[in-house]
């Protein structure tokens, strides 16, 4: 990825606002930052989701199921034309990329068919109104995880997605959230850079659907990544692991799920459960980046 | 049979009250319908819902154009003629508004009555989520329901401390409302649709999406571009590094307001 | 020109070929698999110039070819049975932006490999003009002719030409082959619109688009006007043509009864028919080619001409009836003096359908035109 420091990211804006999407949208603000990154040589292609902004670039839509599919179509077409400079681009939710438009997905990946695909993972189907995606984290409430004498929430946690993505031996997989824009725009520009199939999935929270005041959106996306439940890295080529956001020690997750109305409901123990899950998982995470090598 | 309009945002719980005052009258042994508008619904949004109250079965299934009835529970909402869009010749028009209805700029052959919903909200609930203290005044004013069925209504779909507190905000609301005079104010409603925004596009202005709006001291600013980069609506711009913000486009979320380093913005409470 | 012996499935490769596509997408399926090999040959040998997606299913099939028409590229896609109702879902889409895709549709029914017409008829709410050919020479030239009506102006909606598994997809017989010039002449490149294109970006351009029901259903009605334009275009040019491009009346005149068929059925039913007028009997033979849009206005003649209409449906719409006999009826509910309608089902999963088989149903529909009372109206052949 490219280093970047907040004065390099460029002023123009290629979103068309005020949209229609909820005050605090944090998928509205990564259509924002995403876009501003790729420039006007762009197709975008969305699949039924929230709105989060309505960008100045062409832009086509397919059924749920068919991301990966309609992008292939689009890509190919392009190269038919002759327009190899212009990119055929994704913004998708996590519904469209971890559930029902994963098929898709991962043929297009495994063709490594020349495209760039952005998750706008909120981590549930936000559009229907909050329903559990695979991409909802353990314990998380959701209007189909409920919460009762029954009920503790999503019962398993969330799909390893860009694991699974980089085992296709893609070109470039990464990580990214929101809170932080240089780390993200500096991935989107190297993706630009490349050929074949790009993913990058950006943790965008969204106050509605994780019950959190919308002032709040950058300090719930910050705790994900400063509590390590969202760690930022990226896969190159399937091969190559680095983490890009390395704090000394990570913050308690109870700081980061305290904030939300999806987690209210954790009791001790169950916060303790995914403090060993997070701390497991960012040991291994460590290990991968020390050898730099992912593990196929 | 009488027919209600609501306006509110998405978040307000318009919605939800149409739906405890169905519940309200059902529990005294009449009809009702509760009407969502179609379409998916945003927060911050403006959103529409319908009620239908009657002595025997309901089986009309259109939408109401022609409410004896509209109910606003956003304080900015309250200032737009078209809420009045279609209501009734000598119709209610009942207002979250924090002036008596003689300040009411809207006017009209119906009668306008209004309650300070938001305050009482603020006060009661901590946040501005306005329909239940907006029932109370629905039933001092109209009669149509007691205030023990609604109570009875919120209590069962909010157990435990936010029920109490909003039966709070419905009792406050009962007593504070100023009760309807005749509408003289000087806007009339024309023959438009009334605010309601679903689904997906560029919207011209969000300006009454807000309860507060972000205030920049460019004195104490330092240019440090965080509340530009985080802005998921691009309504702050930079001019000689210092943010200067674009009302139409603001929604209120407040994001600036809570990244700024030096707390050099300020949410203020949107005077109506 | 020039002669080929060649199986349905190598016609319709051909015709895709000759059409110059430029983006091909299938997944395999039995009977169809064959045209992604043939369309795999033909770009492995140099001789088309196409991007060829292997996809991992139908539905994704549909919505590649969707997507890349959008862009501005001819596309191809082929399917059966299971495969064809797999892709479902987007075949709305594909009809709804008014996208000019073609598609083969080798008919499979779904209760076995064999074919009957049940697989692209469930499609018939997609908005898709529906052809139905009889041999491979009208696999081929229906290919060409579909691309030349789905990218005119005034239609602009994909088209599936179907034809019979088995029968006629693994079934060699001398094929016609255009040169590719005549084809060139006769079909000039396609243009989309919109265009997609960055530098085309139109901010005030819907953000998402579908054409209304209405005319999305208007524009399907006036496509007739262009199908038989093409098809008798396509007759100057090349010597051959398909009745008058939505139905083809063989021997029919003097004819106080007809046979309705599809497909390969139809083609059979010519002998039958020719045997019956060898006796001198007053029959002749209707193909309906376009049962999507459907040619009221050809059945309104028909039925005011003839006493007896026999259509022989190779599918059911389970608990209705068949839909040709539906179709017909409802065409002539409001002549003055109605003949009669009656059913066959026939063919239903691969069933054969012999030339006695025909004959018979023939003298049936040819008793209820001398008005002597027939029963069952609708019968199981």
């Amino acid at each position: 990825m490219e280093k970047l420091t907040i004065k390099d990211i460029p002023l123009e804006e290629y979103t068309i606002t005020p949209g229609s999407a909820c005050q605090g949208c944090g998928p509205a603000l990564a259509a924002r930052l995403v876009f501003k990154a790729l420039g006007d040589k762009v197709i975008r292609h969305g699949v039924p989701s929230c709105p989060d902004s309505v960008t100045r670039t062409p832009h086509t839509f397919s059924v749920f199921e068919s991301a990966g599919a309609a992008l292939t179509g689009i890509s190919r077409a392009l190269k038919v034309l002759g327009r190899d400079d212009v990119l055929a681009v994704g913004f998708i939710g996590d519904g469209g990329t971890y559930d029902i438009g994963f098929q898709a997905l991962s043929a297009a990946a495994e063709r490594n068919e020349d495209i760039l695909w952005f998750c706008k993972n909120n981590e549930a189907y936000m559009n229907t109104g909050i329903q559990r995606s695979s991409a909802t984290p353990l314990y998380a409430w959701t209007t189909t995880t409920q919460v009762g004498p029954r009920g503790r929430g999503k019962e398993t946690p969330r799909k390893n997605l860009p694991f699974i993505v980089a085992a296709h031996h893609v070109p470039y997989v990464a990580t990214a959230s929101i809170a932080f824009p240089t780390d993200l725009i500096g991935k989107v520009l190297h993706a630009k850079r490349l050929r074949g199939f790009r993913f990058i999935d950006i943790l965008c929270p969204c106050p509605t659907g994780w019950r959190f005041d919308p002032s709040r959106t950058i300090e719930v996306a910050r705790l994900a990544v400063q509590t390590g439940m969202w760690a930022l890295y990226e896969i190159i080529d399937g091969r190559e692991f680095r983490l890009t956001y390395k704090p000394k020690k990570l913050k308690p997750v109870e700081e980061y799920l305290r904030i939300q109305g999806r987690f209210r409901h954790l009791t001790d123990g169950e916060i303790e459960e995914i403090q060993r899950m997070v701390d497991e998982n960012w040991e291994r995470l460590l290990k991968l980046d020390e050898e730099g090598e992912f593990p196929l | 049979m009488i027919e209600i309009r609501f306006h509110g945002r998405g978040g307000q719980g318009a919605v939800t009250a149409s739906r405890l005052i169905a519940e309200a009258v059902a529990k005294e042994g009449k009809y009702a319908q509760a009407i969502p508008m179609y379409g998916t619904e945003r927060r911050g949004a403006p959103v529409t819902a319908y009620v239908r109250i009657d002595y025997r079965p309901i089986r009309r299934r259109d939408l109401v154009h022609e409410p004896d009835i509209v109910i606003v529970i956003d304080p900015i909402l309250s200032r737009k003629p078209s809420v009045a869009a279609g209501l009734k010749s000598g119709g209610l028009l009942l207002l979250n508004y924090p002036t008596p209805p003689e300040e009411v700029e809207i006017g009209g052959d119906f009668m306008v009555s209004t309650v300070d919903a938001t305050t009482i909200a603020l006060e009661t609930l901590g946040r501005p989520i306005t329909n239940t203290a907006v029932l109370g005044a629905f039933s001092r004013v109209t009669g149509i329901t007691k205030l023990k069925s609604l109570e009875e209504a919120i209590l069962k779909r909010f157990p435990g401390e936010i029920g109490k507190r909003n039966v709070e905000a419905l009792r406050r609301a009962y007593e504070e409302v100023h009760l309807p005079k005749p509408a003289k104010g000087p806007l009339r409603p024309r023959e438009e649709e009334p605010p309601h925004v679903t689904g997906y596009g560029v919207l011209k202005s969000v300006a009454d999406w807000r309860v507060f709006r972000p205030v920049v001291d460019l004195e104490k600013c330092v240019g440090c571009r965080l509340c530009w980069i985080y802005c998921p609506e691009t309504a702050i711009s930079l001019v000689d590094e210092k943010p200067i913000i674009d009302y139409d486009k603001c929604k209120g979320c407040g994001i600036c307001v809570h990244e700024c380093p030096v707390k050099a913005i300020e949410f203020v409470r949107e005077s109506v | 020109m020039t002669v080929e012996v060649m199986v349905g499935n190598k016609a319709a490769a051909t015709g895709a070929k000759l059409s110059r596509v430029q983006v091909a997408v299938a997944f395999p399926v039995t009977p169809q698999t064959t045209i992604v090999e043939y369309l795999n040959e033909f770009i492995t040998k140099g001789e088309m110039d196409c991007e060829f997606i292997n996809v991992e299913g139908e539905l994704s099939a549909q919505v590649v070819v969707q997507a890349a028409s959008r862009i501005g590229a001819r596309t191809f896609c082929c399917t059966s049975g299971p495969g064809c109702l797999y892709m479902h879902h987007p075949m709305h889409d594909t009809s709804s932006l008014r996208l000019p895709v073609v598609m083969a549709v080798v008919h499979r029914g779904n209760k076995g490999m064999q074919p009957d017409h049940t697989d692209l008829m469930s499609h018939i709410m997609t908005g898709w003009i529906q052809w139905y050919v009889e041999n491979n020479q009208e696999v081929l030239d229906s290919i060409i002719m579909a691309y030349r009506v789905a990218e005119d102006m005034r239609v602009r909606i994909p088209i599936a030409v179907g034809y019979d598994g088995y029968i006629l997809s693994y079934t060699a017989e001398p094929v016609d082959v255009p040169e590719q010039e005549e084809v060139d002449d006769f079909l000039p490149p396609y243009k989309p619109t919109p265009s997609l294109m960055p530098e085309d970006f139109d901010p005030k351009a819907p953000l998402w688009w579908r054409v209304p029901w209405e005319e999305h259903h208007k524009v399907i009605v006036d496509a007739k006007e262009v199908i038989k334009e093409v098809n008798e275009e396509f007759g100057k040019r090349f010597g051959r043509s398909y009745g008058n491009g939505l139905v083809e009346e063989y021997r029919c005149e003097d004819a106080e009864a007809v046979i309705v068929a599809m497909g390969t059925i139809a083609s059979t039913a010519r002998d039958a028919i020719d045997n019956l007028k060898a006796e001198g009997k007053p029959i002749g033979l209707v193909k309906l080619k376009c049962l999507v849009p459907f040619p009221y206005e050809d059945f309104q003649r028909i039925g005011s001409e003839v006493r007896a209409i026999g259509m022989i449906d190779r599918n059911v719409c389970l608990g209705v009836g068949g839909v040709g006999h539906t179709f017909i009826r409802n065409a002539i509910y409001d002549l003055e003096e109605r003949p009669k309608v009656l059913g066959f089902h026939a063919g239903l999963a691969g069933k054969e359908v012999k030339v006695s088989d025909i004959e018979r149903m023939a003298e049936k529909v040819l008793k209820a035109a001398r008005g002597e009372s027939v029963s069952p109206l609708v019968e199981w052949v």
